[in-house]
């Protein structure tokens, strides 16, 4: 390295100076001699002090290259270590992917389930009390790409399933979902009409109380499907649609002349498929398909927390009796609206539905019942119609959520009769087929997934109807 | 059986013209990431990326304060940049709505504002309404501060709680992450 200047060659220069210098002084007077003589003192005196300067020059220069080393040899060891730990980032994200990337079928697998438990305790007549495992659904969806989807869902009800037992295995959902692209896609199978604001979105969490509203149940049947094809689709300005032809009812399946009470509690008129739709739908369990149905539904969400919709069903049926000359139809029609603002939950919902030629129906099955020596005790409607009112509050309360709720619902089952004498009236011990039910209770949530509830049920007409549910429904 | 289908036709042909006529986008994809920078940041000349790198303490406070699991495998930050000045962030990021991933981005000022929220894909069966700008507007001039809850300050889509849910938890640990580490800077 280039010395920029040593003390050696500074002291040589300042001695060849001092020699030059010499004989001049000598050569000089005494006095001139002495100034000269001090002034070289004076010069050798900075000399030193130059020396000292420089000898301190040299040390922080020596000081300073170390510094220079031990920097570059820090940076150096920081570059290393960020490329250490980069290609150990990118050695993770890259097993990540290939682990990610591994093909297994179970990736496009989904599996869900949800079912409830009911007890249910009619407050004037205990004996009817009832536990049940109202229903267990489990679920299994297949992903086949990004635009093609299978569902399915099985239920189990009343917990044993067996010729001797009450329960019942069903086929709940069983289709194929395509997206044509974002605003539109197509289903083919067994699948839920979408009807009212519970049949499409039925688990335990999404209504309030311990069972489905009656009018939900009665009214619109409930976890009601059929098989076909339908469109769906939104639009951007919140307006969604759906539209399909799909299996229709049996009104064959209408039972006329029932002997004794089809039902003698809520739970029994909410299990036993005593509605007129309810009894006649078919489930796809070869279902009679000659004459086909079809259904269009709107539902308006372009501001949120709010639904506004409605929906019409209508099809040929399988007429009531094979003597009646004409064929039938039904009509269901309903319009319902919920809104959610904040922590409240208000639903309003009115269903209307109807079967035509039911005069001639009752007139047919009124003869053959005389032929066999029975009488005409349940007529087909004619009519039925229902509708409720509901108003919920969800309050968070340390980490959980209770929602309190009201509802006050109508429903009749049997709005008008034709065919049959105005004289007539239920049998002695058969429920009225309308009431008026005032429902008070609170869902707890424990998550999302895990909801306790609880309600009291009154009956206005069907007094001894009146009762008091818990509830425990789960869903994942 | 011919007369009912005749008797359905019309309506299901109008519901049918109705629901395709706004239907121009095609694709899984409603918006690329690049479209949706720009559109977010109009005036921005280039979107830096940022990559989120938290450490586990970050994380855990992050995550408690979101009262969600943040992990930022899947975000992509980006700074907004006109020049050498700063306009805000956009992060891309995914969610499971109930079964399917919705892919989905935000727009932040440089104070961790939310400015925008843009769905880019959305695959499930139900709820494509968080795709209408109503339910995204919900979003826009909130922080990391505000409760970003479905059914406080943000309402859900009936039948479509869980998409609507999972959204807005996204949305709430990103709006944290950029108030408590981007914003600070």
């Amino acid at each position: 390295m280039h010395r920029p200047c040593s003390i050696p060659s500074l002291t040589a220069i300042a001695a060849a100076v001092a020699l030059v210098v010499s004989p001049l002084a000598h050569a000089a007077s005494p006095a001139p001699t002495q100034k000269l003589e001090a002034k070289l003192d004076q010069m050798a005196q900075q000399l030193l002090e130059m020396r000292g300067e420089l000898a301190q020059l040299k040390q922080e220069n020596v000081q300073l290259k170390a510094q220079q080393q031990q920097q570059a040899q820090t940076s150096q060891q920081t570059a290393a270590d960020q490329a250490t730990l980069k290609s150990q980032v990118d050695a993770t994200s890259q097993s990540v992917q290939t682990a990610l990337a591994k093909p297994s079928p179970l990736d496009n697998l989904n599996i869900w389930g949800y079912g409830e438990m009911y007890y249910s305790r009619p407050t004037r007549q205990s004996e009817n009390t009832r536990a049940d495992l109202a229903r267990g659904v489990f679920g299994i969806g297949y992903q086949f790409d990004d635009k093609t989807r299978f569902n399915s869902e099985f239920e189990i009800e009343h917990g044993v399933t067996s010729s001797s037992d009450p329960g019942e295995f069903e086929v709940e959902q069983f289709y194929v979902d395509h997206k044509f692209n974002d605003s539109l896609s197509g289903k083919a199978g067994l699948f839920l009409i979408p009807a009212g604001l519970i049949n499409e979105n039925h688990e335990p969490t999404n209504f309030y109380g311990v069972t489905r509203n009656f009018v939900e149940t009665l009214i619109i049947p409930s976890t009601w499907r059929e098989g076909g094809l339908s469109l769906s689709g939104d639009t951007k300005f919140g307006l969604g649609w759906s539209a399909g032809v799909t299996t229709g009812l049996d009104l064959s399946k209408w039972n006329f002349t029932p002997t004794s009470p089809l039902y003698t509690s809520a739970l029994e008129l909410q299990n036993n498929s005593v509605a007129p739709m309810q009894a006649t739908h078919q489930e796809m369990a070869l279902a009679n398909a000659q004459k086909l149905s079809g259904f269009v539904s709107l539902n308006y969400r372009g501001v949120p927390g709010l639904t506004v919709g409605g929906s019409v069903f209508n099809g040929g049926t399988v007429k009531a009796t094979p003597d009646m000359g004409s064929s039938q139809r039904v009509t269901l029609y309903e319009a319902h609206a919920r809104y959610q603002p904040g922590p409240w939950d208000l639903s309003a919902l009115y269903a209307h539905g109807s079967f035509s030629h039911t005069a001639e129906a009752n007139a047919s099955a009124a003869a053959t019942a005389a032929a066999n020596g029975q009488s005409l005790t349940n007529p087909m409607p004619a009519s039925f119609y229902g509708w409720y009112l509901q108003a919920a509050y969800n309050a968070h309360v340390g980490g959980y959520r209770l929602a309190p709720f009201a509802r006050y619902e109508k429903y009749n089952m049997a709005a008008s009769y034709e065919g049959v004498g105005s004289g007539f009236s239920m049998p002695n011990g058969f429920a009225v087929p309308h009431d008026t039910v005032y429902t008070v209770g609170a869902n707890f949530y424990l998550n999302q997934n895990v909801v306790f509830k609880v309600d009291y049920q009154r009956f206005k007409i069907n007094r001894d109807f009146s009762r008091i549910d818990l509830g425990l429904g789960v869903t994942f | 059986m011919k007369r009912n289908a005749a008797h359905w036709t019309p309506l299901v042909t109008l519901a049918a013209a109705a629901g395709l006529t706004p239907a121009v986008v095609f694709g899984a994809d409603y918006l690329s990431v690049a479209q949706a920078q720009k559109a977010m940041f109009p005036d921005a000349t280039a979107f830096v990326a940022q990559p989120a790198t938290l450490t586990d303490e970050q994380r855990k406070a992050l995550s408690a304060q979101a009262g969600t699991r943040v992990n930022p495998a899947l975000w992509n930050v980006f700074a907004a940049k006109s020049g050498d000045t700063l306009l805000g962030y956009v992060i891309a990021d995914a969610v499971i709505g109930k079964f399917q991933l919705i892919n989905y981005a935000v727009a932040f000022g440089p104070d961790g504002t939310i400015r925008d929220m843009e769905i880019l894909s959305y695959r499930e069966e139900h709820g494509g309404e968080v795709r209408t700008r109503a339910w995204r507007r919900q979003f826009e001039g909130k922080t990391g501060a505000a409760p970003l809850q479905l059914g406080e300050d943000i309402q859900g889509i009936s039948g479509a709680t869980m998409s609507c849910t999972h959204v807005t938890e996204g949305v709430r640990r990103l709006a944290v992450y950029v108030q408590t580490v981007l914003a600070r800077k």
